[in-house]
């Protein structure tokens, strides 16, 4: 099932929050530069 | 093979102006022959033309290479034609390597020196590349000589009827009862309303 | 359809579904599954004994649930095979007891209660995949009280209507009162070009279908009134435009607007359509006897099986996906399959037909060659460095690596193998050789680029299909960037091994790059998936280690998004500005000390097992 985490672009800094499914590569794009480098940040 | 048999030919493309408008070619070519294991360098007008071409097979012949580098273009324009022409020259084509110093430099970039300077290192990576390539040998696999087609609409019975008739055996796979498809609904069928 | 049926070079599978696809080009090992039909389809003579002592009425699918057929029934008169079949679960039961009316009146006896499925294994060289499409269920959106109001219906249920097999032998009538209707609607787009409800594209053939609709009606009934509410309409194949126009000449009106709502008149049934036309600005109101909902078309759930079994790869709308937009529309991306009809887009019985006569002469091009080539961009496994874990078999899109017995080395099937490399990126054992792509030969390439000056460099990773052709074509545009980055080419960028990363970055590169394919573009169906999965995993080392994971970007670029090239470049070389000397050094320092990442791929093969899963575990 899909859950929410933090994600934040590698390229601009850009950090926000989206669904992502454990398991499951999903292209992701940053909403603001259109990078790819979108980690998801773990919670620490 | 051992390190010091390696002789690789570096021909270098001026693309009519396409690449000498912007990277000195002159230049280039003198670079390349301080690479490793480069022992022959040559400019071109165009490589890929007939006389550039024969130029590559007299070289490898003469030259006795046995790695060529062609600095020009993109591989994914020419690089089925210099595989040939090195094949023709009998050198396996796997041992050809391409730098595209066109599109990914003299295409993108203005400043002539910066675009010269790329242009030596994105020929250098592909020497140091051409140093490492080996023979490969193509797998050639017989080919059964039937067809599947899945679906039996419109264009799975077309497909199935073409094949067939040239003499292939088609088996013919429909999930319904009957073949048809979504087209034996249909009243009339435009533009002939038939 | 009878000649398909008589073709005595074509073996006819009806009922028959793909359950299981092995082997590559040339030489593809198909299982089909053929359900009983419990009618024997050569020895019935379709003389319809059997349907009339048949005490079981049920919706007939072929006519939509708009008329009945019997449990034991034929799917139409032109069927082929012409033979009935019994659908168990409409019938009284298997046992004769229960029934077994069909049995006694059925002559040449064929019917069987006890049929059973059957499997039957095919050896084929080419395979071609005709799915098909599937209308969109108007009951899901409920478009237009599609569900409440009975005068309203659907386009292929008026097919159906004004078909010749229909009970009322195509004399149109309306479902309440029974009676020819005197006036009639259509609306276009119901489920497409929307993006919130139903489908963002274009289906394609729904103009055609009513242009060709009203023109039917108004051949037979010419004081029907007929209106068509549209948005656009689409009449680009040869001669439609001259069927719309003749359309509009026989009186058809034609109302550029989409009504918002419809109503119905308790009473006489009638539909009651609100729609602005935008031609005039004005609002109009018309009272229908009927309203047809011209329903758009979409992808068959089942496309979804016969891409896996297949490894076929989906455009973003769900169709299937061809390998090349426009200069290879027919092949899909595994070699030896070709895709015809309406499974790779929308298309009128033309369009259909044409593709499929394509994909037949494509695929008889490899059947005539009876041996192929195949490119020699192979992995290559050593017997002695496998551990048989079984992540290359994992990893590989294309089932193109095999462990036969358990412990047993992995074995490529080199023809089926495409050449991607992530069976090589991705094996801890350096046990994999992607041969013309090797560790060697690419390792070597970063060492030439960052052997001077490797802070003014971007090491950049390019696929040879997306990435590498976005940037050649940012060059046959002419669309200039920073000359920075220094391109390695690999076949996927699932072939870029973690390894490649930490030696560019020992090696002093300020910044890599990885590029590749969109995830719906990736040529090897799904590599880059992993690729992905792997810069993740990198990312995390690399904060471990104190190295700003930003170092390390990541990009998709198709072969069209020759601006988009350009802006990576950019963004690429303003990161490469923001990193020092000595930030470079510091790297170098951190890589070169004690978990000195991999290297070299052989120093590495120690033949380590698996940690195996303890029982608590795995639990």
């Amino acid at each position: 099932m899909a859950e929410e985490a933090k994600f934040k672009c590698l390229r601009c800094g850009h950090e926000y929050t989206d669904t992502y499914t454990p398991g499951v590569p999903q292209e992701r794009t940053c909403p603001k530069c259109t990078s790819n480098s979108v980690r998801r940040m773990k919670e620490k | 093979m051992v390190e010091d048999e390696r002789r690789i030919g570096v021909f270098v493309c001026e693309c009519g102006i396409n690449i000498s408008a912007t990277v000195d070619c002159d230049e280039v070519t003198e670079y390349a022959r301080t690479l490793p294991d480069v022992v022959f360098s040559i400019k071109n007008r165009y490589t890929c033309a007939e006389p550039g071409q024969e130029e590559i097979k007299r070289f490898i012949k003469e030259e006795n290479l046995n790695r060529v580098v062609v600095a020009s273009c993109t591989p994914r324009m020419h690089e089925p034609t210099f595989r040939q022409c090195c094949a023709d020259a009998g050198l396996n084509p796997y041992l050809f390597e391409m730098a595209n110093i066109r599109e990914h430099c003299s295409w993108v970039h203005h400043d002539r020196k910066e675009a010269t300077k790329k242009a030596k290192d994105t020929i250098k990576l592909a020497v140091a590349r051409a140093r490492k390539l080996e023979s490969q040998e193509e797998l050639t696999v017989p080919v059964t000589q039937a067809a599947l087609v899945v679906g039996g609409g419109i264009a799975g019975m077309q497909a199935s009827l073409d094949l067939a008739d040239a003499g292939y055996q088609v088996y013919l796979v429909e999930k319904e009862p009957t073949i048809g498809g979504l087209m034996s609904y249909i009243n009339k069928i435009f533009p002939t309303m038939d | 359809m009878m000649d398909v049926g008589r073709h005595p070079k074509i073996e006819l599978l009806t009922y028959s579904e793909i359950e299981n696809v092995t082997g590559y080009i040339g030489n593809f090992h198909v299982n089909v599954r053929k359900k009983a039909r419990y009618v024997d389809e050569d020895a019935c003579t379709a003389c319809e004994k059997c349907a009339e002592v048949c005490p079981v009425v049920a919706f007939d699918e072929h006519q939509l649930g708009l008329a009945s057929r019997k449990a034991i029934y034929i799917p139409f008169p032109q069927s082929v095979p012409a033979s009935y079949l019994i659908n168990m679960e409409d019938c009284l039961g298997t046992n004769p007891i229960a029934c077994g009316k069909c049995l006694e009146v059925c002559d040449p006896k064929c019917i069987d209660y006890d049929e059973k499925d059957s499997i039957i294994e095919l050896d084929v060289g080419v395979i071609i995949v005709a799915t098909g499409m599937d209308v969109i269920d108007p009951t899901v959106l409920d478009e237009y009280h599609y569900t409440e109001f009975e005068n309203v219906m659907t386009s292929w249920e008026f097919e159906i209507l004004t078909g010749p097999g229909y009970v009322t032998g195509s004399e149109l009538l309306r479902p309440t009162d029974r009676k020819v209707p005197k006036s009639i609607g259509f609306i276009q787009c119901v489920g497409s070009r929307d993006d919130k409800r139903g489908h963002p594209y274009c289906s394609n053939i729904c103009c055609m279908n009513t242009v060709k609709d009203t023109l039917y009606l108004k051949e037979h009934y010419p004081d029907m009134e007929c209106y068509v509410y549209y948005m656009d309409i689409r009449t680009f194949g040869k001669q439609y435009e001259d069927l719309y126009k003749r359309s509009k000449e026989m009186g058809v009106r034609y109302i550029r607007g989409i009504p918002g709502d419809v109503e119905e008149d308790p009473e006489t049934k009638n539909v009651i359509v609100a729609v602005e036309n935008t031609t005039t600005g004005k609002l109009e109101h018309h009272e229908l006897d009927m309203l047809v909902l011209s329903v758009g078309v979409e992808p068959r759930v089942e496309t979804a099986d016969i891409q896996k079994i297949l490894t076929l790869s989906k455009a973003p709308d769900g169709f299937l996906a061809e390998s090349h937009y426009q200069l290879n529309p027919i092949d899909s991306p595994t070699g030896g399959i070709f895709l015809a009809g309406c499974c790779e887009s929308p298309k009128d019985v033309k369009g259909s037909v044409t593709q499929a006569s394509g994909a037949a002469a494509r695929a008889e091009r490899l059947l005539s060659q009876r041996r192929v080539k195949v490119e020699a961009i192979t992995s290559e496994i050593d017997p002695d460095l496998c551990t048989s874990c079984g992540i290359c078999v994992k990893v590989c899109p294309y089932k193109a690596i095999r462990i036969e017995k358990k412990k047993a080395p992995a074995e490529v099937i080199e023809a089926a193998c495409k050449g991607c490399g992530t069976c090589a990126a991705e094996c801890k054992f350096g046990a994999i050789t992607m041969k013309h792509f090797t560790d060697d030969q690419i390792l070597s390439m970063i060492d030439a680029m960052l052997e001077e000056k490797p802070e003014e460099k971007i090491c950049t990773f390019a696929c040879n299909w997306c990435s590498y052709a976005g940037a050649d074509l940012a060059g046959l545009s002419r669309i200039q960037y920073p000359p920075n980055a220094r391109i390695i080419r690999t076949m996927c960028s699932g072939r870029v091994d973690e390894k490649f990363i930490w030696y560019a970055f020992q090696k002093g590169a300020p910044v890599v790059l990885v590029s590749g394919c969109h995830f719906v573009d990736c040529h090897y169906i799904d590599a880059n998936r992993w690729t992905q999965k792997r810069i993740e995993k990198i990312w995390d080392k690399l904060e471990q280690k104190g190295i700003r994971p930003e170092r390390l970007q990541l990009e998709w670029c198709s072969a069209a998004e020759a601006k988009r090239w350009q802006s990576i470049m950019r963004a690429a070389e303003n990161l490469r500005k923001t990193v020092s000397k000595q930030e470079i050094e510091e790297t170098i320092r951190i890589l070169s000390n004690g978990d000195k990442p991999k290297t070299k791929a052989k120093a590495e093969a120690k033949g380590k097992k698996k940690p195996k899963v303890t029982a608590a575990s795995s639990e």
